[in-house]
């Protein structure tokens, strides 16, 4: 592998990793897979948990995967594939206990707040 | 590989003629008109941009003056939105964008030991583009019909139904066009990055600006493909009433958000990396040291450059996003502040380790630390999702988006400018008039700004232009108002000091600041070719290069060469033929314009020939490219002897085509984000049934059959199934025409809409995959594709595998919609 491709593969990663989530979360609030049973809680708690854990065991494995190189070039590769699993670990652990589909609008509270 | 030696030393004046001949331009106004060099076209972008930037400054006195007193008088409402709106859009687009373009333009040739860019014919293109699209906006407001409403044209208020007349459309349609401009400035600066290098400058010897241009570049071709998809398909909603973001029929206004954010988030580390890459370069030399933390300031900006596509949804916690939701792209706000944090300790720690003088770029990068980090410090409180809430669409956000923007670009664009105008002019700055400009700019802008958090906290919502009832708010304005003047006559007293300079400024060595990098080895002013020869080891120093002791001396061949090397290793792989001046870009960028002209003014049954003519300028620009017979392979330096461009299959061109189809393949990927978001979340969904006939179904698989049968074809050694695949494409269209007569009404539902959309997409890559398969039959047979020189051929195949799979995922799309 490249180079280039190996600094990125973390951070690739972390993007496919972030947009799958996402995207499987307004899926499964547009479907009701919160009314759906599954192995362990409700089924869009149990996608979500699992993808975010699997998505952790990939990024773990590009980082184990990265030689131990001390030139730049390797310090650089190194740092990509941390910064991709740091940012999957961070930026979806609200995955662990978050409702899931509530919603709150606070916009017209806003205005409410506003003096007269 | 063996090593290139230095060349024989020539006489370094007869070379400097030689090349000055090749590089240069005629002079007066046909020189104006035809000039593609990278130095000329990069001054020009930053010469534009400060003239759009004074504009943008003028309507912001406007504002403030407006806003000094509760009940100002000073200007009706609709002049006031007009005046916002264009104050924003102005700075975003039209100062701050290609601002940093003309900067990497001008600068990454010099410091990669380059002649010129990628593709000169394509950034002068893009300048002119920029121009037109600038003046056209501009006009709109001396006329009073300018964009008025919020630099993030949100629908519904930007739809037809609330916004009838031109102003949205000035908007849509002058943005757009100067975003051509945005896009070839990042093809070209990826593509010079990676191919244009030094012989042997590996990637990770680079300088940290073209590190932080690479970044730049990549974010915008994946950061500006959203909001070029969103601003089509809002103008085909105003134009034809194909109901994208009408909620009664199928829509949702927060699609527009979605894809302006896609964009607009980005767009904000695509201003700052730029400004870092010149704190990067500029702060080691006045702290008379090294920077510190090389690999680790590279890895954040690796960070920044994915992390910062992560948030955009931090501009929308307030519209009713799950909480979920909100999580993920709160942590994801806090964590891109890690990135950042990075690069300033670093920065922080190059000062501790140096000993910096308070010299005039110095000064500007005080300002930016003091000014940056506070706004980087509300960015943090704004990503935590109860806070956002309080003060969403407040003064508060106001204040926050310049503390980044003006600490983040301005200062350190301000430094960069103080820094390189010796490089620029030949010249030294005015003692004192920098130094005054910075102090007037400092107090101004931090007694308007920082006063607005204030403002902002106390509840005034951004955009009013009265607020009688709300006497708690006078005392903020009139001192934000006060102080907004300060700063303007800050940045008006450092423009004239820049124009004094020009003029009357002590006239400088080579290296005024003693920075040792490439760019200040060469002459100054620079000239038009840069640098006599190439740097190689053995000759690096400024005078083996004007001696010609570098690699590919002089221009013995009469033509504009430059080396091109492999992306990660350096290592020389051939020698690029460049274009030469011409009026193409101009006639081409006025062609274009006319076209936004006959959108702009409805008349729609008129823009199809504005679109042939486009095509038809558009297949002129091939008449450079290739040759008609073999060429034998040039002596660079002795012991390295490298093919001419023409007769590789990997050149410039194929890279170029590479970077296009990133932007192309994003701009399809946020139009299946679009068919997904609507289906999923917009609410009347499910649309009516679809009346959309079995025969369609044959017609969808005869286009993706045909186009595979294109595909096939450019797989064919030498282009021999160019004129089988021009066919094929023209076939293809002429199925998608009848397939679109058996559409279903896309002006009644979203789903329709964006069939028909999709639909379009498919015919302008099958009609520019014809026109590239064309263009392989006409090298055929005047003998610029032949077993030796792949003309055309590889850049060709790229486009036409890239259009089959985009046909093909849409026809799968269209299949499970039916399906389901």
């Amino acid at each position: 592998m490249s180079w280039p491709l190996r600094a990125l593969l973390g951070p690739l990663w972390w993007a496919f990793a972030f947009a799958a989530i996402y995207a499987l979360h307004g899926l499964g609030c547009a479907l009701g897979w919160t009314a759906l049973p599954a192995p362990v809680w409700d089924l869009h708690r149990f996608v979500l948990l699992s993808g975010w854990l699997l998505s952790l065991a990939i990024g773990l494995l590009i980082v184990r995967a990265m030689p131990d190189d001390k030139s730049t070039a390797g310090v650089i590769a190194r740092a990509g594939a941390w910064i991709g699993l740091v940012s999957v670990l961070l930026t979806l652990f609200p995955v662990l206990n978050l409702s899931s589909c509530e919603v709150t609008a606070p916009a017209e509270n806003l205005f409410a707040m506003l003096p007269p | 590989m063996t090593q290139p030696r230095p060349n024989p030393p020539q006489n370094a004046l007869r070379l400097h003629h030689e090349l000055t001949r090749i590089w240069g331009r005629p002079k007066g106004w046909r020189g104006i008109l035809v000039s593609v060099n990278h130095s000329e076209i990069g001054f020009r972008f930053m010469l534009t941009s400060f003239a759009f930037f004074s504009v943008a400054g003028v309507l912001s006195m406007l504002i403030r003056a407006q806003l000094a007193t509760h009940d100002g008088a000073f200007l009706d409402t609709d002049l006031y939105n007009q005046i916002f709106t264009m104050h924003g859009s102005i700075m975003m687009f039209l100062f701050a964008i290609p601002m940093l373009e003309g900067l990497a333009m001008y600068l990454l040739p010099k410091m990669l030991g380059a002649r010129d860019l990628a593709f000169p014919r394509l950034s002068a293109l893009g300048w002119w583009c920029y121009l037109f699209g600038g003046s056209i906006i501009l006009l709109a407001l001396l006329g009073g019909v300018a964009p008025d409403g919020g630099w993030f044209m949100y629908t519904p208020l930007s739809s037809k139904a609330y916004s009838p007349g031109i102003n949205a459309d000035v908007w849509l349609l002058g943005i757009t066009f100067v975003e051509i401009s945005a896009l070839a400035a990042a093809i070209e600066i990826t593509v010079t990055i990676l191919r244009m290098r030094a012989p042997g400058m590996r990637l990770t010897q680079m300088p940290l600006f073209a590190w932080y241009m690479l970044g730049t570049a990549a974010m915008m071709l994946v950061g500006f493909p959203p909001l070029i998809l969103g601003s089509i398909l809002l103008e085909i909603e105003r134009a034809f009433g194909w109901p994208f973001f009408d909620v009664a029929r199928g829509g949702d206004p927060l699609l527009w958000q979605h894809l302006f954010w896609l964009f607009g988030h980005p767009e904000v580390y695509i201003i700052f990396l730029p400004a870092a890459g010149a704190i990067s370069t500029i702060l080691p030399v006045m702290c008379r040291t090294t920077i510190m933390g090389y690999g680790a300031i590279v890895a954040a900006v690796l960070g920044l450059v994915f992390l910062s596509f992560g948030l955009w949804v931090h501009h929308m916690f307030t519209v009713g996003i799950p909480h979920m939701a909100l999580a993920f792209f709160s942590a994801a706000s806090a964590l891109v502040a890690v990135p950042t944090a990075v690069q300033i300790f670093a920065w922080i720690g190059t000062m501790w380790k140096g000993r910096p003088q308070m010299r005039l770029p110095m000064l500007y990068l005080m300002g930016f630390f003091s000014t940056f980090v506070m706004g980087g410090l509300t960015g943090v409180m704004l990503a935590i999702v109860p806070f956002n809430w309080q003060v969403h669409d407040t003064a508060f956000v106001t204040a926050h988006l310049h503390y980044v923007l003006i600490g983040g670009f301005v200062f350190p664009m301000m430094a960069g400018i103080a820094y390189w105008m010796p490089l620029f002019t030949g010249r030294r700055a005015i003692r004192g008039m920098g130094e005054a400009a910075f102090w007037l700019v400092l107090i101004g802008f931090h007694g308007t700004f920082f006063i607005m958090h204030l403002t902002g906290l106390l509840g005034m919502p951004r955009r009013i232009d009265l607020y009688p009832d709300n006497p708690e708010w006078v005392l903020p304005n009139l001192v934000s108002s006060i102080f907004g003047f300060v700063m303007a006559a800050g940045f008006a007293l450092f423009a004239l000091g820049l124009i004094l300079q020009t003029r009357y400024g002590p006239r400088t060595g080579r290296d005024p600041w003693g920075a040792g990098t490439l760019e200040w080895a060469l002459p100054k002013p620079s000239t038009v070719y840069n640098i006599a020869s190439l740097p190689i080891e053995g000759a690096r120093d400024a005078l083996s290069l004007a001696r010609g002791e570098g690699a590919l001396p002089g221009a013995p061949r009469h033509q504009r060469e430059t080396l091109v090397v492999n992306m990660i290793s350096g290592r020389p792989e051939h020698v690029a033929v460049l274009p030469g001046n011409a009026m193409l870009p101009i006639t081409t960028a006025a062609t274009i314009g006319v076209f936004v002209l006959l959108m702009l003014f409805g008349l729609y049954t008129l823009a199809p020939l504005g679109l042939i003519a486009i095509a038809a300028i558009c297949w002129r620009w091939q008449g450079f490219t290739g040759t008609r017979q073999g060429h034998a392979q040039v002596t660079v330096a002795p012991g390295l002897q490298l093919p001419l461009s023409w007769h590789v299959p990997d050149g410039l061109a194929r890279t170029g085509m590479v970077c296009t189809l990133i932007a192309d393949g994003t701009l399809f990927a946020c139009y299946l984000f679009a068919v997904g978001f609507l289906t999923v979340i917009a609410p009347n969904w499910p649309a009516p049934a679809s009346t959309v006939a079995q025969g369609s179904a044959l017609l969808a698989a005869g286009t993706v059959g045909l186009l595979a049968l294109a595909s096939g074809c450019a797989r064919l050694a030498q282009g021999r199934g160019a004129g089988l695949a021009a066919g094929a494409n023209i076939a293809a269209v002429l199925l998608l025409a009848l397939l679109a007569l058996r559409l279903d009404d896309p002006t009644a539902h979203a789903r329709d809409a964006l069939r028909g959309a999709g639909l379009g997409y498919v015919v302008l890559h099958a009609v520019v995959g014809a026109m590239l398969a064309w263009l392989c039959v006409v090298q055929r047979r005047d003998g610029r594709i032949a077993a030796d020189r792949p003309g055309a051929a590889p850049v060709w195949r790229l486009w036409q595998d890239y259009s089959l799979a985009s046909a093909a995922i849409l026809a799968a799309l269209v299949i499970l919609q039916e399906a389901a």
